[in-house]
């Protein structure tokens, strides 16, 4: 019979898996309203009391009531062990409710493990604390993600920024560093692996971004709830490599000021995006991944949570080249690995020292500005060189112009220093611009670098 | 009450489960302003001297005390200025008062090398025999003598003394009054019961455990998850929770990763992380199902200065996604329902006891009413922004319910004023040591303290619950 279930779930747990049942457990564990769970309690105490008068089981119960204390009437609360129930019981002037408040195999010394217990289970649903209760209020509505202000988000994801920055220090390719785990927030288990994995992947795939792209904008707009099942669903549909994009794409959408930019298809890493404002990539990368991390728990704060996420995983998968590629965009990360564009998003670090100097070739042929841009972001060093060159009249002209030198002792930095070299000198002009941009965050780039030696050659480096 | 309202229905939960379990709806609010205005600090300049304060403090509460003074000692009372003053001639003199006392703790003298003095260790008071009263208006002050009570007066008060001037240079002074409450406007009568829950204390991240799950029944009460229908169906009718003050336990604000060293101290984090944790937490169980409004306290993270502003939303991403959770300054006055609620978490009246010779939290609440002014010994022994252009401590109304946070002990009582006001006065027990909390009917404007607990190993005579003889 259907209502004999739960007595055989409760016996299951109690006898077999010696937990401690409280009723707030077993509503959650077996959805049910906390009164009916408090009843389910109740009669599978009497049963098994009238089968088995021996029955090792030991029950609290809850009461409260009102009692004349100091001049006034005072309402009590209170948690008290069966022997203790009835003289509980008899103080109380008016006796407001009584019921099971838990059952285990044995006997508690005091109340701890039953906090613990509850505490345990609401950890674990704490989205939906108040759908089994009593009371439902209809002014509590969680906020919709789009009226939270952007500059509310930036403020968090500042926060978020110095929070995560020195966490990110070291590099980390398989996981978490343990700091960001730390969050204010905490993240359910279930997705904890899955962030661990995202961190490893690179493999991207830019169909697949489009289209859950367009798929995550129609979740966006779903309550609460939702979002993050269905982003498990998505996860399982899409496999752990997409997910990445996935979160860095809904949060994109969602972003307001930060993620302007990330919309932006991929491919078109131009002059205009290295034109924005460098600051505010930096802090929107560094802001994403990190937001990304909390974005599963907390659906309420979708957007800077999810904001979080992304930056987690921009991190995580590329840490190096935030430094070295202030303004690639998230979505710059996404790009399928031999596309030009990706060039910026491949890192020149140790551990995947091959794949860098393959599409360096490639990007060659790129316009200049991005060679250029990609280049520069590497180990930029403003070198004052002098250039000799033929003008038109016939002169040989020498002109002292701040360069940008890559300094990395791997082969690119050959190509892209004789690229730059070879470049034509009325492309000065507007490499200027573009330099002055590049000041900062070569100075970064420089100094994210220097801290690490990149192989043994690092000491000797080509000015 | 909570209680006799909650035992009107059937206790049905010792019985065999039933499918069809009653839900209840929280009561709609059905007026609610916030009139903490006056306590939002905007751009903070602290160029400013104490000094203006102080004669605002006065200008503003002259008019208020020359009006009790002529009510008190008849109409034809001459007030006058200390600097009018003449020898032996009765009249009426407004003022402030500064409680000279030799015990309370001077940084200058501390830090003097003339001197050579410890430091003094803290004292739960600091008065003494030897207090003088000075009597300072806008120009002169002058000592005061006579029938007024020094222990139990303190610092920054307003008051006006009938008496004379010696040729001493003192003034005797014979009757004293202070500017009592102020006008109040009743509050529209209510068709059913409705609660509002005060809580203060909670003190999380303390480290002892036992109020843990004093917390969590609170919490389970409030959002209807605890006890029979009865008492669901009353807890239905609570229509807000103020979370009055200090949330975070005292033991959070240890500083000790600064005397350590820094090898020791790379991977510590600060205690009060995890509280804010537990706390967003606990905060968004409660959002979820009632509003709530939250008051910064003395250990919470926010300004120290009185006015403290609202904890930033920040630190509470789950809660905040709620509209039902409201982040407000200390003190605090709003309208819930048509009742006014003006309070604090505690910081002013502590401040009094450590100055005076009252003992009851709850009789230093109703004599800060009586003075009409929320905390009078701000700023010289207790924190407070220096405001210049208006004091926003006085009462320019008087509430209905009145209440400070972090007390000893529950305390509560109903003050009836000299112009038929009635005010009720609670005194909220700090949770984590009493494990009380205070239901404020606001039909009825009765109090009714609600107290939690556990069972321990201890606990073989029920005197853990207080139901002890």
């Amino acid at each position: 019979m259907a209502d004999q279930l739960y007595l055989e779930n409760i016996d299951e747990f109690v006898t077999d898996q010696n937990k401690i049942v409280t009723y707030k457990w077993l509503s959650y564990t077996l959805g049910v309203h906390v009164n009916q769970a408090k009843q389910m309690l109740y009669d599978y105490v009497e049963r098994k009391r009238k089968e088995n008068s021996g029955a090792q089981l030991h029950v609290t119960y809850l009461v409260s009531g009102s009692l004349i204390q100091n001049g006034h009437s005072c309402h009590k609360v209170a948690v008290v062990r069966e022997d203790k129930l009835e003289a509980v019981k008899s103080k109380l002037a008016v006796t407001a409710s009584i019921h099971v408040y838990s059952i285990q195999k044995a006997m508690l010394k005091d109340s701890g493990p039953l906090f613990n217990t509850d505490y345990d289970i609401l950890k674990s649903n704490l989205q939906n604390c108040s759908k089994f209760s009593a009371i439902h209020c209809a002014a509590a509505v969680p906020r919709a993600s789009v009226e939270s202000s952007s500059s509310e988000k930036f403020e968090q994801s500042n926060l978020q920024v110095s929070s995560e920055t020195p966490a990110n220090n070291e590099l980390t390719t398989n996981g978490h560093s343990p700091p960001t785990s730390k969050q204010i927030f905490q993240q359910p288990k279930g997705i904890m692996g899955m962030f661990a994995s995202k961190a490893a992947s690179k493999t991207q795939d830019a169909n697949k971004e489009t289209k859950t792209e367009t798929k995550e904008v129609t979740n966006v707009s779903s309550t609460g709830n939702k979002a993050p099942g269905k982003g498990n669903v998505m996860s399982n549909f899409f496999g752990k490599a997409a997910m990445n994009k996935l979160k860095v794409n809904l949060d994109s959408e969602q972003a307001v000021k930060e993620e302007k930019i990330v919309e932006q298809p991929p491919v078109s890493v131009t002059e205009p995006k290295l034109a924005a404002p460098t600051g505010l990539k930096k802090s929107s990368k560094k802001a994403e991944p990190v937001k990304m991390q909390q974005k599963e728990k907390k659906r309420g704060k979708r957007v800077e949570l999810s904001d979080d996420e992304t930056k987690e995983t921009e991190n995580m998968k590329k840490k190096r080249r935030r430094i070295k590629l202030p303004e690639s965009d998230s979505s710059e990360d996404e790009v399928i690995p031999d596309s030009p564009g990706d060039y910026e998003a491949e890192s020149p670090s140790p551990p995947p020292p091959s794949p860098p100097p393959e599409p360096v070739p490639k990007t060659e042929p790129e316009p200049p500005s991005v060679k250029s841009s990609s280049g520069e972001k590497r180990k930029r060093k403003r070198v004052l060189k002098s250039k000799t060159f033929v003008d038109e009249e016939g002169c040989i002209v020498t002109e002292k112009v701040y360069e940008s030198e890559s300094c990395t002792d791997s082969e690119e930095e050959l190509k892209m220093k004789n690229s730059s070299i070879h470049r034509p000198s009325t492309m000065t002009v507007k490499k200027e611009p573009k330099e002055e941009r590049k000041g900062p965050k070569k100075g970064t780039a420089a100094l994210g670098k220097a801290n690490r030696q990149v192989s043994i050659t690092g000491f000797f480096q080509r000015k | 009450m909570f209680s006799e309202q909650a035992a009107q229905r059937a206790h049905t939960l010792l019985s065999p489960p039933s499918t069809n379990n009653a839900t209840f709806a929280r009561v709609p609010v059905s007026s609610y302003t916030n009139s903490s205005q006056p306590f939002r600090l905007g751009e903070r300049s602290f160029s400013r001297q104490y000094a203006h304060i102080y004669a605002t403090r006065l200008l503003q509460m002259r008019p208020f005390l020359v009006s009790r003074a002529k009510q008190r000692w008849g109409g034809g009372v001459q007030v006058k200025k200390l600097c009018e003053l003449q020898p032996g001639e009765k009249c009426c003199v407004v003022g402030t008062l500064f409680k000279a006392m030799p015990l309370q703790p001077s940084i200058l003298r501390e830090i003097s090398e003339e001197h050579n003095l410890l430091p003094q260790p803290p004292r739960s008071k600091y008065i003494h025999p030897d207090d003088e009263l000075v009597l300072e208006d806008e120009l002169q002050r002058i000592r005061l003598e006579g029938d007024v009570d020094a222990s139990r007066l303190v610092t920054g008060t307003v008051l006006a003394v009938l008496g004379s001037a010696r040729d001493s240079g003192k003034f005797v002074v014979e009757d004293h009054c202070f500017a009592e409450l102020a006008p109040q406007k009743p509050a529209p009568p209510l068709d059913t019961d409705r609660f509002v829950l005060l809580v203060s204390g909670l003190g999380l991240g303390g480290g002892g455990g036992e109020s843990l799950l004093g917390t969590q029944l609170l919490v389970d009460v409030v959002t209807g998850q605890l006890g029979d229908e009865g008492e669901q169906c009353s807890a239905a009718h609570v229509s807000r929770v103020i979370l009055a003050g200090n949330l975070l336990s005292h033991n959070t604000q240890s500083r000790d990763s600064i005397n350590k060293a820094k090898y020791l101290t790379k991977k510590t984090q600060a205690a009060s992380v995890e509280a804010v944790r537990m706390l967003d937490e606990i905060l968004l169980q409660l959002s979820a199902s009632v509003p709530v409004d939250v008051m910064p306290g003395e250990f919470d993270p926010t300004n120290y200065t009185l006015p403290q502003q609202p904890l930033h939303p920040c630190m509470f991403p789950l809660a905040t996604a709620y509209s039902t959770l409201q982040l407000v300054t200390n003190p605090y006055q709003a309208t819930i329902d048509g009742v006014r609620f003006l309070g604090t978490s505690g910081q002013n009246v502590s401040d009094i006891f450590r100055y005076s010779s009252m003992e009851d939290h709850l009789e230093i609440l109703e004599w800060t009413l009586r003075v009409r002014h929320i905390s009078p010994t701000a700023p010289d022994t207790l924190g407070c922004y220096p405001f210049y252009k208006t004091d926003p401590f006085i009462f320019l109304e008087c509430p209905h319910v009145y209440f400070c946070g972090n007390t000893p002990e529950f305390g509560s009582k109903i003050f009836r004023g000299p112009e038929d006001q009635r005010v009720l006065l609670v005194a909220v027990p700090d949770f984590s040591t009493t494990q009380t909390a205070c239901l404020v009917n606001l039909r009825s404007l009765a109090c009714q303290p609600i107290s939690f607990s556990g069972f321990g190993a201890e606990d073989e005579d029920l005197g853990g619950l207080g139901l002890g003889p």
